[in-house]
This record gives structure tokens, sequence and C-alpha cells, in this order.
């Protein structure tokens, strides 16, 4: 009662009774109470697969199994907690970057052991414990406000059914004080219920948005990885600056060295021809030829460097067709296999000049006989890469092509590996977020 | 032979039907943009379409587009694809529908009057045109196993030219050799490559093709 009085006390006016009314018609609350009822079974479950995992992994430890069921145990609560933050965007709207260190290519030992070392994978830890807890909170507060809002609102439907007459709304089990059983009192209990299902909404709002705060607080990046992600980020922008002013230059240059010589040279050429057209038809003739020749070779200068640039097929057909006609222009055998659709422009022009790139490396320092391409989406990440069967010894920090091309990945935010041994193999990985 | 020409660049399409009426073609429109070839092939019924694949407004591949439209509105009109950049992808669309009247060239080969004379009257009469370097891309492509490899280096210049729609007698003219030696290559061709022996030139080409593309 107290709650329906503060609710009908609240002062007029359509501005204040539409806010106070919002939450119980957003779409959201249903969506978050949902999430409510359903977090305390969800931390259940993660209880007893931590507790199995850890305490069977901690027990068989000494017969080195136990190795094998913490490690699996690691994989399933950073899984888990993948899974929760896609859940809590899903159903609360907070959304929840991954935390995550990147890990690096090698053995399965040497990613183990970054994984264990990340604090992301204890906090996911720490989350799925606190879940238990938390989520019984929310279910028994979730349930009780609201099976007692929509009971007292349908009162009036079904008051009359119950055999002793009435509904005992507080029994204390020697005189029900507090019977609804005529039809003033059950429409005064609707009244009453109704008001009880707008607290309901702003409870479960608040709860939601508590909720929210644990999950990013411990699923989410901490301070520091934030600060180290922009130092990141403004590292790779200033970067990114700079490949674009040299990629200026490089273009600027190409134009005046390439095409622009010959252009030069075909004026001339059609100059002198016309001086002699008159005197010595024959020499004239012979320099047209070699203006037209001329011509022709500045075309096609002209359209490599376009294709340089960028390649009109990638924008109009996508990665699979324009992967192929480098393939196709590529003096040595190259392997194809791209698996994945139309992506954002960004991703798409990164990949293709990964691969570009790391053609033109390995048909020309490598002296590779055979180069496999491999692209393909996994989840939100798109990964590139390129094998060649060359000489290896393809270092980033000598050469500025693979440099160029860490810029250009870390410009959409991506990471680039080389991995070369003298000998070969040469392996290019990129991994590309292209977006969820 | 009547021409509609889709350009959007007006000098390249006034350079196009200087050249083409110099070569004795008679180009009944000119347009600059893909709805405006559509109206032109129905009002004009032209033997050929010359078309720029980059028009107005997006200055992607409209021009291939209404190619296409064209071809479904009026089936026998002739297509000759003019582009700044060739991509086996696109040869690939415009021939989805056969290589009967279908031309799909560099614009940089206008340069070499006789010979985009030569190809012009090859797509209006029905026959193919295919870029050098479409034809290039496709024998580049490597594959498992590759069949191209049992070719001696004749028989695969003979493929690249058949590929680009030229007639025997073309074929015997370019590579200096008797019509008789030309024929032997292609049946030795279709042998190795299991191709099915095909009647008309443009039968050829696609057949070729097919394979090139399989």
């Amino acid at each position: 009662m107290a709650i329906g009085q503060a609710a009908a006390g609240t002062p007029g006016g359509g501005s204040a009774l539409g806010r106070a009314l919002a939450p119980l018609l957003q779409p959201r609350t249903l969506t978050a109470t949902i999430y409510l009822l359903v977090s305390m079974f969800v931390g259940l479950t993660w209880h007893v697969v931590l507790a199995t995992g850890l305490l069977l992994g901690v027990g068989t430890l000494i017969i080195w199994i136990g190795v094998f069921v913490l490690a699996l145990t690691l994989l399933a609560w950073r899984g888990g907690a993948w899974l929760e933050r896609r859940w809590v965007r899903a159903m609360l709207g907070v959304h929840i970057p991954d935390p995550y260190r990147p890990l690096p290519a090698g053995s399965l030992w040497r990613r183990a052991r970054v994984l264990a070392a990340d604090p992301a994978t204890w906090k996911d830890l720490a989350y799925l414990i606190v879940l238990f807890p938390l989520g019984l909170i929310w279910f028994v507060v979730t349930t009780t406000l609201w099976t007692l809002a929509l009971g007292l609102l349908t009162a009036p439907l079904w008051f009359w059914i119950p055999a002793d007459g009435g509904m005992a709304l507080f029994n204390d089990g020697v005189r029900a004080n507090l019977v609804v059983d005529t039809l003033p009192e059950a429409i005064l209990a609707a009244v009453a219920g109704a008001a009880l299902c707008v607290a309901a909404a702003w409870v479960v709002k608040g709860m939601a948005a508590a909720h929210g705060a644990v999950a990013l607080a411990l699923l989410g990046p901490s301070q520091n990885q934030l600060q180290a992600r922009v130092e990141a980020l403004q590292a790779s922008r200033d970067r990114a600056v700079d490949s674009a002013e040299a990629e200026r230059r490089r273009i600027e240059r190409d134009l005046h060295d390439g095409a622009q010589q010959r252009l030069v040279a075909l004026a001339m050429d059609l100059g002198m021809a016309r001086a002699k057209l008159e005197t010595d038809p024959a020499a004239a003739t012979a320099l047209v030829g070699e203006a037209h020749e001329e011509a022709k070779r500045a075309l096609a200068e002209l359209r490599d460097l376009a294709r340089g640039i960028h390649p009109a097929v990638l924008a109009d057909r996508g990665l699979d067709a324009a992967i192929s006609a480098l393939a196709a222009r590529s003096p040595v055998p190259v392997g194809v296999d791209v698996s994945t659709g139309r992506l954002p422009d960004p991703v798409e022009s990164a990949a293709y000049f990964v691969v570009a790139e790391a053609l033109t490396n390995a048909a020309k320092h490598a002296r590779a006989a055979e180069i496999g391409v491999r692209i393909a989406r996994h989840l939100d990440l798109l990964i590139v890469e390129v094998i060649d069967d060359g000489a290896g010894g393809a270092d980033p920090a000598k050469g500025s092509g693979l440099r160029g091309l860490a810029d250009r990945v870390a410009g959409v935010d991506g990471h680039l590996t080389v991995t070369s041994p003298p000998g070969g193999p040469t392996v290019i990985r990129a991994e590309l977020p292209c977006g969820s | 032979m009547r021409v509609v020409i889709a350009e959007d660049s007006v000098l390249l399409r006034e350079g196009l039907t200087r050249l083409l009426a110099d070569g004795g073609v008679e180009v009944v429109a000119q347009v600059g943009d893909g709805p405006g070839l559509v109206a032109a092939v129905d009002a004009y019924r032209p033997d050929l379409a010359v078309v720029d694949v980059r028009m107005p407004p997006t200055h992607t591949d409209e021009g291939l587009r209404a190619a296409l439209e064209v071809r479904e509105r009026a089936p026998g009109t002739a297509i000759l694809v003019l582009s700044q950049y060739v991509e086996e992808r696109y040869a690939g669309d415009l021939l989805a529908g056969g290589a009967q009247g279908v031309g799909y060239l560099l614009k940089d080969r206008v340069a070499d009057v006789g010979e985009f004379l030569a190809a012009v009257r090859r797509v209006g009469d029905g026959g193919a045109a295919i870029d050098p370097e479409v034809v290039a891309q496709l024998l580049g492509r490597r594959r498992k196993a590759d069949p191209l490899a049992t070719l001696s280096p004749r028989e695969l210049d003979v493929l690249s030219l058949m590929a680009e729609g030229r007639s025997n007698a073309a074929i015997a003219d370019r590579l200096v050799v008797t019509d008789g030696a030309v024929e032997k290559h292609i049946s030795s061709i279709f042998t190795k490559l299991g191709l099915p022996a095909a009647p008309s030139d443009h039968r050829r080409v696609l057949a070729v093709l097919t394979f090139l593309r399989a």
C-alpha cells in the first residue's frame, strides 16, 4: 500500500508521469527481467562446472592429467565469459569490449602461458563465481516483485475463485487480516498492483544497471588496459598518417618519373614529326609510330599505378575476385582460398594489400616456388594468411614493405605477425577485426 | 554497320565516333549514361553498342549492367564493352549469356586502330573479342594437375588467340603459319583438354573460356 500511495502521490503533469511510466513500457525491461531471472541458473551451472573442473584438475595434477583438465576448465571459463559479454549486451544493452591480450602464434604451451598470465582470464573467473550469489538476489527480488504486482493487478479476475472466500494477502496463520473478497477490494488491489508494476520496472532497471556495472568491471578492460589501448591507438594513428604521407610521395614520384616522362617523350616525338612532315615524310612516319608506342606504354603505366592505389575490382566485386586477379598476375603459382562475403571497405582494402605485398615479397625476395593464400572469417576477426615455401628470413624491422604493411593493418586495429625462420617457410598472418 | 556509343567522357566519345566513321561504321547515336544507352538501343535498334564500363552516377560498373539490360531487351544487339581496367570476373558476367556478339576490351586497345576496328566488326558480326589481358589472367591461373602443362608453347599461343575470339584465318595470320597448321593445333588442343569439338568461332571461344574459368 505504501508503494501504491507513493506512486499515486507523484506530482501531476504529463511529462513526470510519462517519465515514471517509461521503464514499464521499454522492451529493455522485459529483456532485463529475463536476464535477471536466468542469471542465477547460469551462475549455478558455472559453479558446478568450475568446482568440478578445478577440484578434479588440482586433484589429478600429480598424474599430469590435471594440467590438461585445468587447461580445459580455463578455456571453458574464457568461453563462458565471452558468451556472457554477448548475452549482457543483448539483454542489458551494456557493451563490453573483449579485454584479451592478442594470442601469439606458436605452440599450444606458449598460448596457454599467455592465456594464464592475462589478468582478464582471472577476472573472467571471478565474474563467473560472483554470478551465482548475485543471480540469486536478482532472482528472488524479481520473482517476488513481479508475481505480487501481476497477482494484485489481476485480482478482479479471480478474487472470487478461492474456496474459503477471498485471497489472503497476508496470513499469519492465526487470522487472515488482509483478505480480498469483495469487488471494491479487488479493484483497490488492482490499482495497487498497477502501481507496483511501475515500481517493479524501476527496480528491474536498477538491478540491471547494477549488474551491468559489475559485468563491465569484471569482464571489461581495466583502466591500465584502456590507457595502454589509447597509447597503442595513438601510435598506430601516427604511423597511419606517416604511411599515408609516404604513399602520397610514392604516387607523386611514380607519376612524375613514369607516365609524365613518357608523355614528354611522346609530345617530343610528335613535335619532331610535325616539323619533318613536309621535308622527310618517312622519318615523320617513324616518329609517329614511336609516339604511338610511347602513348600505349604510358597508358599501361597509368593503369598499373591506379591499380596499386586502389584496385577497382576490389570495390566492385570484393576480396575473392580481387585476390584471384592478384594471384593470376603473380609470376609464382598461387593457390587461393577465400571464404568470406563482402566486408567493410577498410577491412577489404587492408586484407588486399597484405596479400599484394606478401605476394610481391615472396616472388621478389624469397624466391618461392609456391604460395598459398587463405582468407577466412573467424567470429568477428578476418584471418588473412599467406604462406610461401621460399628462403625465409623476412624481417619487418628491415624491409619497409612489411613495416608499411604492419602500419596499414594497425590502421584498422588489426594485428600482423610474420614468422619467417631462415630456410623458410614464411607465414604472414593478419588478424583484422571486421565488426560483429 | 550501325552503332550506338555510350561513353561519358566527351573527348573519348568524339574520338571514338570519328575513328568508327573513318573505318566505315555508322554511328547512329551517342549517349553518356546507362539509361541513355537502353533508350537509344530501343529507339535505333543498332547492330552494335559500344559501352564504357564506368559511367555516371556511381562510376563503378553501370555500363556493364546497362549492357546486360540491353542484351535482355534486344537480344540481337551485339555488345562491345570498353574499360579502363579489365578483370576476368567482369568478363564472366558479360559472357554468362553466351559469347555471340560479345566483346570486352581494355580502352587502350583503341590506340591500335586497325585491330580495334577489326574487333568491332567481329563483334558486330556475332563473333567475340576478349582482351588479351583477360586471357592472360585466365591462363595465369594455377591449378593442381594443370592440364595446360600438356600443351606445347605453340599450342598455348593458339589457345590464347582462340580465347580472344580470333578466327582460324586471323590466328594463322598472326602466327605466320598456314590455316591448315592452325586447324591441326586446334584439334590437338581440344583433344588434350578434353573439350567437345565446337562448330563456330564464338562457340569455340565459350568452350575455351568455360574451361579456363573452371
